[in-house]
């Protein structure tokens, strides 16, 4: 029998190595030989990997294979785990986000979160869009807040929904609407870097459509990282693709390469439904 | 294949079917077990509540004796200068005296008028010396005035003296008997509502005895409780629970406050009396040093559900401020403390009732003394509603079991009102969101 | 490494993935066989088993449409990804030119009845030759192409087109050889046309069989390789 590529039947640590281009020109955020450890675990094992601006990247993978993890490194949300580590550099525009003197505050303002399960605040879709640039002081007055928090829900494709409701609860929104609102919420802190753990995953077909046409737009402002476990989502929406597995970036590249002819056996076997 | 182990579609059907009456009987019974358990429980509860309010409700009307009374002004104030100090050392009780022989000139021999005497209640006195002093004109007339019967007399109007006993075996003899029927027939005899209950601060005398003093008593040994232990529970809670890091230090420190919790009131009780009074040389028996005591004991309590109600706010509320890059500070006062409130407001009101109850650490530091004045505040000695309930409960007359039930009926009260406020505030909180 | 049909978590993917590439085979064992009968009847000059060939085209045909229903299946039950992708798109193209194939065969077989089932002279020997060696020829290059695509076997497909290129050679000079014939004897001009329609089909068999072991390439390496020089097709294998 023929093989396609050559490989060995077991998985090697050469195998491990990352196969693909990590860097590109003028990377946005640029991490080198990032480990994360949870106590003694080591959930993510030197990864390499640049991240363009105004670029989608897709991270994909089977579950626990540390995307997440490393998605959560990169505005340091694990800074709240207790237990864990982070060791390797992650630059933002050269500088390092893990350096002792970086305050954290400022930094998720430049690099902004929307997590899987949709979560507004049990507060006015108002407040909702208007807590960040309240807290970070962005605004001095009531007319420029007003402004802030109809070009961020514009933004986000909603005002014309909620526009005549912003009084009312978030909570109040359907799933898809609320994921969209945390996207507003998000930008109207006016972040560099929008990062995305399974947005759509909770979200039915058409709310999903209407969240990824939005990650399409967006992408003409914002760096954005996203995870997702929708291969389809990941060639649709990424210009390049990253897959981990067991905590190793395996393969980055071009979206399209990535999906016709993936270079490496365990990228093939994944997307190709081999997993396992 | 035999016939057990076959389970290709269609032919388990028989085999479920047979099972299927059985499954259901189970279900059956165990719904069955479960209401007989509710039942159970509410018969004692039904029968709890029935043995207190058929006990206590008479203590809520009280016997009264009508006389006419001369307020004699060669009595009260036989040089007419009227002075508020002469006039409060008058003899008051030989007016009500007077007014009962006026009634039965017949009784004559000393040991007869002294229980004809004791018909009304020593109280009487106190009664009239108070219209006198707040109303000095009435020196001279004569009114028909209502006066508390004594307890005695009150047993006997309530039914609770057996006439058909020996009258060597009952505190009432058949003359003293015959006295009150014949005042009942002149209608000098009623029930009426009992103040007295209400307004009084305990007495040796049943008649006169009131919750009023034990009720102030407990208010502001609960002011204190709450003033300390809600802000410093709550505050204990948010530290350990979003602040505190993850070590063998704060891990003690949870072991220790679930332990707390489950120490015997009685040892709080003791721990107050030898840190408050003998080292820090508080007094005994005041408010201050039972609020005190109760903060200690409700403290777990109010940490263990305000760290409970910390827990139920979802990560996502969390995650969702830090992600936008609020302070761990802004993230718990902004989003987690708002949504855990209404279940910490709830723990602390049970704290307060269970505090409220409480009696055990109260008597170790000497709330349990027989106190007659209404305390006025922190440093006055006190006694609090369970205790007086206690001391009423130990009092051999007949009197006091009607009222320790009746103390008992508003204690109730006041913990249903409490916890209602609890499920209200919770109520009105989650509708916020 | 599996066969490429194997291996996925979703069993039926397998199954279905086999069937198409099985699919593939069949077809492609018809359209060998079509040729085959054709050029038999083309030597033993019987019209009647070439109508046969013509009226068998059809199961062909059906069996084309019958690979396209399957594949679109596929698709949108199962969205292939990576070599998945590749192979689905290799069975569609190739299914596509192996139903060429029969077509062509087709033309030889109306080849046989325009010369034997009319009063015309049967044809010069020598031009018969020409169109059974072609014929074995370009029969070779469908087997070792099809072989390739089963054993997805990269050598063998460059091997076919390499061999494409000898057949353009054959074909040239069974023309030039055509055009000798005519001269030296103008009356056989009336079946060359016929003929040179024959040799043409069977040009264009070959070229067929080129496309596939073009697609397996692709199938194998993941680029495309048409339009590229032999060389640098082989670079990028080894």
């Amino acid at each position: 029998m023929q093989t396609l590529i050559k490989q060995q039947s077991t998985i090697g640590a050469a195998d491990r190595r990352t196969v693909g281009r990590v860097t590109v020109e003028n990377p946005r955020i640029r991490c080198r030989n990032v480990h994360v450890y949870y106590g003694e675990k080591r959930a993510i094992n030197g990864v390499t990997l640049d991240i363009g601006r105004n670029e989608v990247i897709a991270m994909i993978g089977p579950s626990g294979c540390g995307k997440s993890t490393f998605l959560r490194c990169l505005n340091r949300m694990n800074d709240a785990i207790d237990g864990c580590r982070v060791t390797g550099d992650i630059l933002l525009d050269g500088q390092d986000i893990y350096d002792k003197r970086l305050d954290v505050v400022p930094l998720r303002a430049q690099v902004g979160i929307v997590f899987q399960k949709p979560n507004p605040f049990p507060k006015s879709i108002y407040e909702n869009v208007a807590y960040g640039p309240r807290i970070h002081g962005l605004t001095s007055t009531r007319s420029e807040l007003d402004e802030v928090v109809e070009l961020s829900l514009q933004k986000a494709g909603l005002w014309d929904e909620v526009k005549d409701r912003l009084n009312q609860p978030g909570t109040g929104l359907s799933g898809g609407q609320q994921q969209r609102l945390c996207i507003a919420r998000t930008i109207a802190v006016g972040p560099e870097v929008i990062l995305m753990d399974e947005p759509c995953s909770a979200l039915d077909p058409i709310a999903t459509a209407r969240v990824e046409a939005l990650i399409d737009e967006l992408r003409e402002h914002y760096s954005i990282v996203i995870v997702t476990h929708s291969m389809q989502q990941a060639a649709r929406l990424s210009q390049r693709t990253a897959y981990f597995h067991l905590g190793d970036l395996i393969e980055v590249g071009m979206t399209n390469q990535i999906f016709t002819n993936p270079r490496h056996r365990l990228t093939e076997d994944y997307i190709t439904g081999r997993f396992g | 294949m035999n016939n057990r182990t076959d389970i290709r579609p269609g032919s388990t059907m028989e085999r479920v079917n047979a099972n299927l009456a059985r499954r259901y009987a189970k279900e059956r019974r165990f719904r069955r077990m479960g209401m007989g358990a509710i039942i159970i429980s509410l018969l004692f509860l039904t029968l709890l509540f029935s043995s207190i309010i058929s006990n206590g409700y008479s203590a809520f009307w009280q016997t009264s004796i009508q006389l006419e009374i001369h307020f004699k002004a060669e009595t009260l104030d036989p040089d007419g200068s009227r002075d508020p100090g002469l006039l409060s050392a008058a003899d008051y009780s030989s007016l009500v005296k007077g007014a009962l022989r006026g009634i039965f000139p017949e009784v004559k021999k000393r040991k007869e008028r002294r229980k004809l005497y004791a018909l009304v209640s020593s109280g009487a006195a106190f009664r009239l010396r108070k219209m006198v002093m707040s109303n000095p004109d009435l020196i001279g007339s004569t009114a028909r005035i209502w006066l508390p019967a004594d307890d005695d007399v009150d047993m006997l109007v309530k039914g609770y003296i057996d006439r058909d006993k020996p009258e060597a075996e009952r505190r009432m003899k058949d003359f003293q008997i015959a006295w009150l029927e014949r005042l009942q027939r002149e209608g000098r005899i009623e029930k009426r509502f009992n103040t007295t209950f209400f307004t009084a601060g305990d007495s040796r005398e049943p008649e006169l005895a009131g919750i009023y003093g034990a009720v102030m008593g407990s208010v502001f040994t609960l002011l204190i409780t709450l003033a300390l232990s809600f802000p410093i529970g709550v505050a204990a809670a948010i530290y350990l629970e979003e602040f505190a890091p993850v070590n063998r230090f704060t891990d003690f420190i949870e072991v220790n406050i679930n332990n707390l919790a489950a120490v015997p009131s009685i040892v709080f009780g003791l721990l107050g009396l030898a840190v408050f009074i003998n080292f820090f040389g508080l007094p005994r028996s005041v408010p201050l040093v039972g609020g005190l005591v109760l903060t200690l004991m409700t403290l777990p309590t109010i940490i263990i559900t305000s760290r409970a109600a910390l827990k139920s706010v979802p990560p996502s509320i969390r995650e969702a401020a830090l992600g936008i890059g609020a302070s761990r500070m802004q993230t718990v006062f902004h989003h987690v403390l708002p949504q855990a409130l209404p279940g910490m407001l709830t723990g602390a009101i049970i704290g307060m009732a269970q505090a409220l109850g409480e009696t055990a650490p109260l008597l170790m530091i000497g709330m349990v003394a027989f106190i007659v004045d209404i305390p006025a505040g922190m440093m006055d000695p006190a006694t609090a509603l369970p205790v007086q309930i206690y001391l009423w409960a130990d009092s051999p007359e007949r009197a006091f079991v009607e009222r320790t039930s009746a103390a008992i009926m508003v204690l109730l009260t006041f913990l249903m009102a409490m916890n209602a406020v609890a499920v209200i505030l919770r109520k009105r909180f989650e509708k916020r969101w | 490494m599996n066969k490429i049909t194997e291996g996925h978590t979703v069993k039926r993917f397998d199954e279905e993935m086999l069937f198409l590439h099985r699919l593939v085979l069949q077809i492609g064992s018809l359209a060998q066989d079509q040729l085959r009968r054709a050029i038999q009847t083309l030597n033993d000059k019987d019209p009647t088993a070439a109508r046969g060939v013509i009226s068998r085209d059809q199961a062909l045909n059906d069996l084309d449409v019958q690979a396209d229903e399957a594949f679109i299946n596929l698709i949108i039950k199962r969205q292939p990804m990576a070599k998945d992708l590749r192979e689905i798109i290799t069975i569609s193209k190739a299914v596509s030119d192996l139903e060429r194939v029969g077509d062509e065969a087709r033309k030889i077989a109306q080849l046989t009845i325009q010369i034997y089932d009319t009063d015309n002279s049967p044809p010069n020997k020598q031009v018969l030759r020409d169109i059974n060696t072609m014929a074995a020829f370009v029969g070779d290059m469908l087997e070792i192409s099809l072989t390739a695509f089963d054993e997805l076997d990269a050598p063998k497909a460059l091997d076919v087109i390499r061999l494409d290129s000898e057949l353009e050679e054959e074909y040239r000079s069974a023309l030039r050889r055509l055009t000798t014939f005519v001269i030296e004897d103008a009356r056989t001009i009336g079946h060359m046309v016929d003929v040179v329609l024959g040799l043409r089909a069977l040009e264009r068999i070959g070229g067929h069989a080129k496309n596939i072991a073009g697609y397996v390439l692709f199938l194998i390496t993941g680029s495309d390789v048409r339009h590229k020089s032999l060389e640098r097709i082989e670079g990028q294998i080894i």
